[in-house]
């Protein structure tokens, strides 16, 4: 991680800190392309190895990530014998805003649909959310606007069709969200309130304060427990695929249970991942943002029963992960903070980067200026954390109460540690924050492997090597209703028998490639919060 | 912080060692406290980790990640949320008109609190849950769903009901029945009808 030798300490810059402090203009910007090979993460020497099995076998990924895709399944055939089985028209893993709009949209069709998710219904990203979500609402904007943003923001690496088919889902999607109950923010006349922010060239995010997240996924959850054709299992972590006797097709799951680590078996004609991101894997050492259960489960069983996924060795790491206090290290402050004008400043209080340019940019710019020397130090028990400074007591100066109204979960959550982002300013360092690719996919959310489909952050190709804010939230509500309603068309008449021929055949790759047979996965969760294989 | 002092407290029923400035969780799994539930998003947003604490001979619930431990502290982690016991199909209400009786039906025993005040005290974010269920039970949605704002559905205030009210569904329901039936915006749905238009124009043309 990084390293800073001459940075002065947190309490010393808190003293030296004044919010009316005269700022000089803006240094000139680097080109962003060396900036981001000189500092992203993603371009960290030897954080990068090359797939040796599977259908990515010779492509980039980070190699934390390439030690599970390439690591031996939980269990065996011999473990399913005795196992109780479930028959459901579609079995949806994950339980965050992308698998309860999967799981609502093929309920409302009439399907039999189970939801199994590892930890409680709607634990997960999504909850968290806090910016808001993005549709071309405002009369100045449109379809195209927001497709180029996109395409634009992800380095003209995402798949334009699926971009298009997110964006043209846009303003449904909002509709479907009211639909089911969530509230967004209003202007006086009554229309959706829409913020700006890095990478949109126009204001395009509707929000519900900075709670856009969790509004959403309470509704969602009570959506779901509500449904008389849904039926959850929760702290139900998948821990295999089941495919058919050829491995050619997926035809269920095999669920365990947190509570007595029971295994049960789910036969269905659909399966729908939805397992979210790999936060928690701690790539390159970072601290991260996400949820608990963020352990890249679903990549683990999309690959190991052959499908193909892209962009693995690229991930965002947003900048503004707090640094201090200790308990939150890595929990986002929005970049709504920053598209209302907060600044972010180095230990000399002076500017170094555009704030509003795109994420990876920014993160990078911040990791030069503590790499310079130019960080400030928060110590820490375990270790020494660096970052610099969020100016919100400026932003707090300029447009008074502008926090308290907007940005209640900002100020709620450091209360608690008796910190005032109206009064002190925020110590953030970029944190891993979200998995830009994943398992490949068409626009109904199908991956390359017959009767499994991906979707949200699990799915890769829309937000190309960087998204933008607000595009997540967008995507698992459009692409969950998108599969939700695909994954019920299939005719089939469902599978006859359930196997584990693609683990066979993944440990036979194993084997022959001489690779090392004594990692598991999938990790369920991290080991330092007890994991669950050790036990 | 160097050699911060450790103190004792008790999770789970285990002896756990932990220093100022630690959280609940952090102290749980730093000494491999077993049946730890529903640990999720840290941030207080989640409402899974529910503990009991007793601490100076005081027994209050709270969340774990937002929970700092103090000496002799006791905890006990709760188990998962149980089924709601109340339902309703959104979709199947006739008009808004109605509301008021349907939320009677759904909730009946909304109209029965007998402001014993426990959900207000159990409630980590500080909802003034006993006024908000008052404002609903006299068809007040809006404002009370606005009172359940910064509800994170950790139900710790349905646990505490004696009437088995469930607040916090009854805030949701205010909040959703307020969005589905109220929020009308004219900017999304002008820009909905253009969508149909053009639509409309390319399939004439197809």
């Amino acid at each position: 991680m990084t390293r800073a030798t001459q940075a002065i300490s947190l309490a010393e810059a808190r003293a030296r800190y004044q919010p009316d402090a005269e700022l000089a203009p803006l240094p000139a910007m680097i080109d962003p392309d060396t900036l981001l090979a000189a500092f992203h993460p993603d371009h960290l020497r030897g954080s990068v190895v090359k797939l040796v099995i599977g259908a990515n076998a010779g492509d980039s990924c980070q190699h934390e990530l390439a030690d599970l895709l390439q690591a031996e399944a939980v269990i065996d055939e011999a473990d399913l014998a005795g196992t109780p089985v479930t028959d459901c028209d579609v079995l949806v893993i994950g339980g965050g805003g992308a698998g309860c709009a999967a799981a609502l949209a093929a309920a409302e069709r009439g399907a039999s649909v189970i939801l199994a998710t590892k930890l409680r219904l709607g634990d997960s990203n999504t909850v968290m959310a806090e910016g808001g979500i993005q549709a071309a609402i405002e009369p100045e904007d449109s379809l195209q606007r927001h497709v180029q943003d996109t395409l634009r923001g992800g380095h003209h690496a995402g798949d334009p069709a699926l971009v298009a088919a997110m964006v043209e889902d846009g303003p449904d999607v909002i509709r479907w969200l009211i639909r089911q109950g969530m509230q967004f923010e209003q202007t006086a006349g009554g229309n959706l309130h829409t913020r700006k922010a890095g990478g949109l060239s126009t204001a395009r995010i509707v929000h519900c304060r900075d709670y856009t997240g969790l509004e959403m996924m309470r509704v969602l959850r009570e959506a779901v427990i509500q449904h008389r054709a849904i039926e959850v299992w929760e702290q139900s972590p998948a821990i295999e695929l089941l495919s058919n006797e050829r491995g050619q097709k997926c035809v269920g799951a095999v669920l365990s249970s947190l509570a007595d680590g029971r295994l049960r078996i789910v036969r269905t004609r659909s399966v729908i991942l939805a397992t979210g991101g790999i936060g928690r894997l701690h790539l390159n050492g970072f601290p991260t943002s996400n949820h608990l259960g963020a352990t890249g489960d679903g990549l683990v069983l999309a690959y190991r029963i052959g499908a193909k996924l892209r962009d693995l060795d690229s991930f965002q790491y947003h900048p503004t992960g707090l640094v201090y206090p200790p308990h939150l290290s890595g929990k986002l402050v929005t970049e709504g903070v920053r598209a209302a004008g907060a600044l972010l400043l180095n230990a000399d209080g002076q500017r170094f980067v555009d704030e509003l340019a795109p994420r990876d940019v920014v993160s990078a710019a911040i990791l030069r200026e503590v790499r310079a020397g130019r960080g400030i130090r928060s110590p820490r028990l375990d270790k020494e954390r660096y970052g610099v400074w969020l100016d919100t007591p400026r932003l707090e100066r300029a447009q008074p109460g502008l926090l308290e109204r907007q940005f209640p979960k900002l100020l709620g959550r450091t209360r608690g540690a008796g910190l005032d982002p109206r009064v002190d300013p925020l110590l953030v360092h970029p944190t891993l924050h979200y998995q830009n690719g994943g398992a490949v996919i068409d626009v109904d959310g199908a991956t390359t492997v017959p009767g499994l489909y991906a979707v949200g952050e699990v799915s890769g190709g829309i937000h190309g090597r960087n998204r933008i804010m607000g595009n997540a939230l967008l995507e698992i509500i459009g692409f969950g209703r998108r599969a939700g309603v695909a994954a019920i068309s299939d005719r089939d008449r469902g599978p006859k028998k359930v196997t584990l021929e693609h683990v066979n055949r993944m440990r036979r790759a194993l084997t022959l490639a001489g690779m090392p047979m004594m990692r598991k996965a999938p990790q369920v969760l991290p080991p330092y919060a007890g994991g669950v294989w050790g036990r | 912080m160097e050699g911060a002092v450790e103190f004792d407290l008790t999770i789970n029923g285990q002896c756990a060692q932990a220093h100022a400035g630690m959280t609940v969780v952090e102290a749980a799994w730093r000494n491999g406290v077993p049946r730890v539930r529903g640990v999720g998003c840290l941030e207080g947003v989640c409402g899974s980790c529910r503990i009991l604490l007793r601490h100076d001979g005081e027994v209050t619930v709270a969340l774990a990640c937002q929970t700092f431990v103090q000496p002799g502290m006791e905890v006990v982690f709760l188990p998962p949320q149980s089924a709601p016991r109340h339902h309703y199909d959104i979709d199947e209400f006739e008009d808004s008109w109605s509301i008021q009786s349907r939320f009677h039906e759904i909730f009946p025993e909304a109209a029965r609190c007998r402001h014993c005040h426990g959900c207000v005290v159990s409630c980590p974010k500080g909802i003034k849950v006993e006024e908000a269920i008052m404002l609903a039970a006299t068809g007040r949605f809006r404002d009370a769903g606005e009172m359940f704002f910064e509800c994170v559905m950790c139900e710790l205030c349905d646990n505490a009901c004696p009437e088995q009210i469930a607040p916090a569904h009854v805030g949701l329901f205010c909040r959703r029945i307020t969005a589905h039936f109220h929020l009308r915006p004219p900017n999304l749905i002008h820009r909905l009808e253009e969508l149909r238009q053009s639509k409309q124009g390319r399939g004439s043309h197809d």
